[in-house]
């Protein structure tokens, strides 16, 4: 599927909108809120956004199937465009750039220039928050969980974020593998 | 047009996650059962041995489908149905290895875009969005959900 179509399908799925504030707001206030309960142990926060994620994942494949009615990608390089092109636009009105990819085509970078989860949001000043707290880890899950549901193992984590003062918002995707289909229950 | 039974099987495959049984024609409304009665033509032995039996058709039919097809996976789309002399059977795979399987009689049309809608219009909506229902239905407790039953009625009507 070329680049050009992969684009045009991110464009003309419709989906229903909701205000961007409150999509922020209400995931600040989680990521606050897990930061009080775990008691800013930020290790165990992106853990548990991951986990989140991850759920949140495993459902919104489905919708996102449903709405954008696209089929399976043949390669890996499709995928990415894909999840930048399509995934991230339909749900979260953001194009991330695909880029540095690995030389086994297995792993690539997004870039968010924009990222509409971290408006506002200034990472407490407690000295280890900048260098702990992936503050939109929530978005790893996601990609772990709705890849999963399509026979795909990755691992996704980020590498820099702007609100820890770096240049850009970089999470790198690596496939691990593909599953193979569940084979039926023996007959007994 | 006459709807006999209709399965869906998770990406796991072992259980049903749902099945409706019905022998009555579709003009006379369709009445929704979880397994008992017996479809005319259809010999069931018991709805357990039956979906298992289902389920492996539909499962070795589309690996051979992909193996002959070519390992290209627009192969996925090609088993729609196939037919015997009782009854036809519709298949729909969503990517996530959803199925959705529905047997009908001879006369009917086509149900894969009718398959596809009850998966984008139903299923997605009222399962996989329900906050509430488990993401994997394991143990074989099956979707249970009754506003998806409903709609699912009012739908093959």
């Amino acid at each position: 599927m070329s680049a050009n179509k992969t684009s045009r399908i991110g464009e003309e799925t419709r989906v229903d909108k909701v205000n961007a504030e409150l999509v922020t707001l209400t995931y600040g206030t989680i990521v606050a809120q897990l930061c009080q309960d775990y008691d800013s142990d930020y290790q165990e926060v992106n853990k548990q956004l991951d986990k989140m994620g991850y759920n949140i994942g495993m459902r919104l494949i489905e919708d996102f199937l449903a709405k954008s009615g696209v089929g399976r990608c043949a390669n890996f390089k499709e995928t990415a465009d894909m999840i930048a092109k399509v995934g991230f636009k339909i749900f979260l009105n953001v194009t991330p750039t695909v880029t540095n990819w690995a030389s086994d085509n297995n792993q690539f970078s997004l870039i968010f220039e924009d990222n509409p989860l971290a408006d506002f949001v200034e990472l407490p000043d407690d000295g280890r928050a900048q260098d702990e707290l992936w503050f939109s880890n929530i978005l790893c899950g996601v990609l772990r969980g709705s890849l999963e549901m399509v026979q795909m193992q990755i691992e996704a984590h980020f590498v820099s974020d702007v609100l820890r003062g770096d240049e850009t918002t970089e999470m790198r995707v690596s496939l691990v593998r593909y599953i193979e289909d569940e084979m039926p229950p023996e007959e007994e | 047009m006459v709807v006999y039974s209709f399965y869906i099987f998770d990406r796991h495959g072992k259980n049903p996650i749902f099945i409706a049984i019905t022998q009555l024609t579709v003009s006379s409304g369709m009445h929704l059962q979880t397994p008992l009665a017996t479809a005319p033509g259809l010999h069931l032995r018991s709805t357990d041995d039956d979906s298992k039996l289902v389920f492996g058709t539909v499962f070795s039919l589309r690996n051979m489908v992909r193996k002959l097809g070519g390992d290209d996976d627009r192969a996925l789309l090609s088993f729609v149905s196939f037919t015997t002399s009782q009854y036809k059977l519709h298949y729909y795979e969503t990517p996530t290895n959803t199925k959705f399987v529905m047997l009908t009689d001879l006369k009917s049309p086509s149900m894969r875009i009718a398959l596809q809608q009850i998966y984008i219009n139903l299923f997605v909506e009222y399962v996989v969005k329900n906050p509430l229902s488990p993401t994997e239905h394991t143990g074989g407790v099956g979707v249970n959900n009754e506003l998806f039953e409903q709609s699912l009625e009012q739908f093959v009507l």
